[in-house]
């Protein structure tokens, strides 16, 4: 497997400032972040045979490195139970890709373990002008979008930062287990601030990542999307 | 990854800003004959504040300014001169540096005008790049000027009779330095530095803070800023420097058009004000919303230690200003303690039958100085209390000024193992106590929510030290 240098490298040698989803999430594991088990198929039946090793229910996504946003372009299936099904999701993506994006450049479909719904949280980084790499956490969904309940620290996190942050946002009894619902493992969104935080400061060409949604359950977590964005090449 | 700055670096820097604060020898180049001019009155300042050093003023067409001999050039000053105050026109501000340099001159304070903040950013490079090529630090363009207590300096055309206290301030606005000076002196405050920093071309925040760290004359630093020019720079700075002195930070451009308004205004990259916030929080800044908050707190670490645990008791002859008090406490996050039976019977010896010992402790509108001097001193000598607020309405019972004497009898007797801050409710007579309690270094404010926001200013910064500490010695961090 290639390196975050090798990979953010290679997006360089391309012309390219934004990681595709199955590098963003290359990198994230190379630093411990639990992401979703996921492979790269590049034909219906290769995709129906990884979807049998990762193991039902599964998610297509369309790999592109022209293509931002998957969803927009019918780039995205959900909750596929069997070979059958793979194979029918794969060939509507490539109808709907070519139809939506007739220029796309296509590397293939990102099959990826599709994990049991909890409570989301959401981790991102945006590089300050002023103090660099500026980390943000908050809850997913609403709480992020209309009630704006987000905690920032800059980086490098100490472990003090991290449980701060975490504690900071107003909705955080949620994921402490309010109202009689089993608290979350918080020990491990901890742990995937204070990767993140090391990930950006050991790479300084990243200007945004994007974890979103991560499923916190009672025990683990798990990163369902990933985004990074690197810097312009000056 | 960028390393934190080394010990040799801060040295360094700590030695640059004493020829700048500290100085034995000063040249104002552009010294002026003409009252109402700048050049005339920071010279006026520095001469009649008692600057204990040698000054040189330094203009081509004048032979003796202020009964001094005047020099055509800073090269032709018989002596050495740690530091140069430039105030002359911006297109000679370079030349001028250019002989500061080659005379030896450590630092120089380039009070003029017309660089950066009108759009000549390659004109400010120049006179940095300039007085770098000499090895000396450059404070401004664009400012009011430095003050340094201990050396009796005032180098600035701000008021004269600033007083002396243990209080730094650095402030970006220079109108606001000399605005503030005149109020700190209404207001009682007294100040160990006062350093306006205009454009920052080279000088910044993080370079002073690293100053008023060592600086024994100072207790507390009071920064005004729109914006940092260097972020990463000062977030380090503030990491380092607020474990050992209280830092508290005045941002403006809080809002979206503020922040607009800070950047046209010394030029400065204002940034996301949300980034701050956080860069505050995690270095144990203290953020206040106004000039008056920030002085309060201020005036709270310039006089007392902070505390040494949780716990407050309100002590007050009015209910109604002990439940404003109860108020702030909660909204600030300050613990009230539960008054413990044994000690309800001690206060219950302070008040009549319908006092109350509950927290606050409401010795009614009976009390008299002797009762608040009787309760603060129980609330001094037990160790379950933390912190003590003590508020008094003006009442015929009791004269405000005896009322401070009394208080000012019970904190220093009882040792002052723990902080106090008073607050006075009422008219002129009130404001005397007051001033009484200030001279006393014991933090008195008109309303109970200054009391309480000092107080609560004095235990975040004590819970900040407390955690850091903490997670120094823990070992998952």
């Amino acid at each position: 497997m290639s390196s975050p240098k090798e990979i953010i490298e290679a997006a360089y040698k391309e012309n390219r400032t934004f990681l595709m989803e199955h590098e963003a999430k290359r990198i994230c594991k190379f630093y411990g972040i639990p992401v979703t088990r996921f492979k790269v198929a590049k034909t219906a039946k290769e995709a129906a045979e990884k979807a049998l090793e990762i193991g039902f229910p599964v998610v297509l996504k369309i790999i592109s490195p022209d293509i931002v946003h998957k969803s927009d372009v019918g780039g995205v299936k959900l909750d596929l139970k069997s070979k059958e099904e793979v194979i029918k999701a794969y060939n509507e993506i490539m109808e709907n890709v070519k139809k939506a994006k007739p220029n796309a450049r296509i590397i293939g479909v990102l099959v990826q373990e599709m994990v049991p719904p909890s409570t989301e949280v959401i981790i991102g980084v945006s590089k300050d002008p002023q103090f660099g790499p500026a980390i943000m956490f908050g809850l997913g969904g609403i709480f992020v979008e209309i009630l704006k309940d987000v905690s920032f620290r800059i980086a490098p996190l100490r472990r003090k930062d991290a449980e701060e942050m975490i504690r900071e946002i107003k909705s955080y009894p949620i994921l402490a287990g309010a109202r009689g619902r089993p608290p979350l493992d918080i020990e491990e969104i901890i742990h995937i601030l204070m990767a993140v935080s090391r990930m950006c400061m050991e790479h300084p060409e990243i200007n945004q990542l994007d974890l979103n949604p991560i499923m916190v359950y009672e025990k683990g977590a798990k990163v369902v999307d990933a985004r990074i964005i690197l810097e312009k090449k000056a | 990854m960028d390393a934190e700055p080394s010990k040799n670096h801060i040295r360094n820097v700590v030695k640059q800003i004493s020829f700048l604060l500290s100085p034995r020898t000063i040249a104002v180049i552009g010294a002026s004959r003409t009252p109402g001019k700048i050049g005339h009155e920071i010279l006026r300042n520095i001469v009649e504040y008692g600057f204990k050093g040698k000054v040189y003023p330094v203009n081509p067409n004048a032979d003796e300014i202020l009964g001094m001999k005047c020099y055509k050039s800073v090269l032709d000053i018989p002596d050495e001169v740690d530091m140069a105050v430039v105030v002359i026109p911006a297109q000679f501000v370079k030349e001028a540096i250019e002989q500061c340099g080659k005379k030896g001159v450590k630092a120089v304070a380039v009070i003029s005008s017309g660089f950066g903040e009108v759009g000549k950013v390659k004109e400010e490079k120049e006179i940095v790049e300039t007085a770098h090529k000499y090895g000396m630090r450059l404070l401004g363009p664009n400012i009011v000027g430095v003050y340094y207590a201990p050396i009796m300096l005032n180098a600035t055309f701000g008021p004269r009779d600033v007083r002396v206290g243990n209080i730094a301030f650095i402030t970006q606005s220079g109108a606001l330095a000399i605005a503030l000076m005149g109020w700190t002196i209404l207001h009682d405050i007294g100040l160990s530095a006062i350093v306006s920093l205009g454009n920052k071309a080279d000088i910044d925040d993080g370079d002073l803070l690293y100053f008023f760290e060592q600086d024994r004359n100072t207790r507390v630093i009071l920064i005004y800023m729109e914006g940092v020019k260097d972020g990463r720079k000062f977030f380090k700075a503030c990491k380092r420097v607020s474990l050992e002195k209280p830092i508290i930070v005045l941002k403006a451009g809080r809002s979206e058009r503020g922040a607009i308004a800070a950047s046209s205004h010394t030029g400065s990259l204002a940034g996301s004000d949300i980034i701050y916030d956080a860069a505050f929080k995690q270095t144990g800044v203290l953020r206040a919303k106004d000039i008056q908050e920030a002085f309060d707190w201020a005036r709270a670490f310039a006089s007392i230690d902070p505390p040494k645990r949780e716990g407050v008791v309100i002590i007050t002859n009015g209910g109604g200003a002990g439940v404003m008090a109860t108020d702030a406490c909660e909204e600030n996050g300050l613990k009230l303690l539960e008054i413990p039976e044994d000690l309800a019977r001690k206060f219950r010896e302070c008040m009549p039958p319908f006092g109350s010992t509950k927290n606050p402790i409401d010795l009614t509108g009976q009390a008299t100085d002797e009762k608040y001097e009787e309760a603060i001193r129980i609330a001094m000598m037990d160790e379950r209390i933390g912190g003590i607020i003590a508020i008094y309405c003006h009442t015929a019972i009791t004269d405000p000024v005896k009322l401070s004497h009394a208080i000012t009898r019970a904190v220093y007797e009882t040792g002052r193992l723990k902080p106090i801050t008073v607050c006075y409710i009422g008219g002129e007579r009130c404001y005397k106590g007051m001033k009484v309690l200030n001279e006393a270094n014991i933090p008195a404010y008109p309303t109970p929510e200054q009391a309480v926001s000092a107080m609560a200013a004095l235990y975040k910064w004590a819970r900040f030290i407390k955690k850091e500490k903490a997670a120094k010695t823990s070992p998952k961090s």
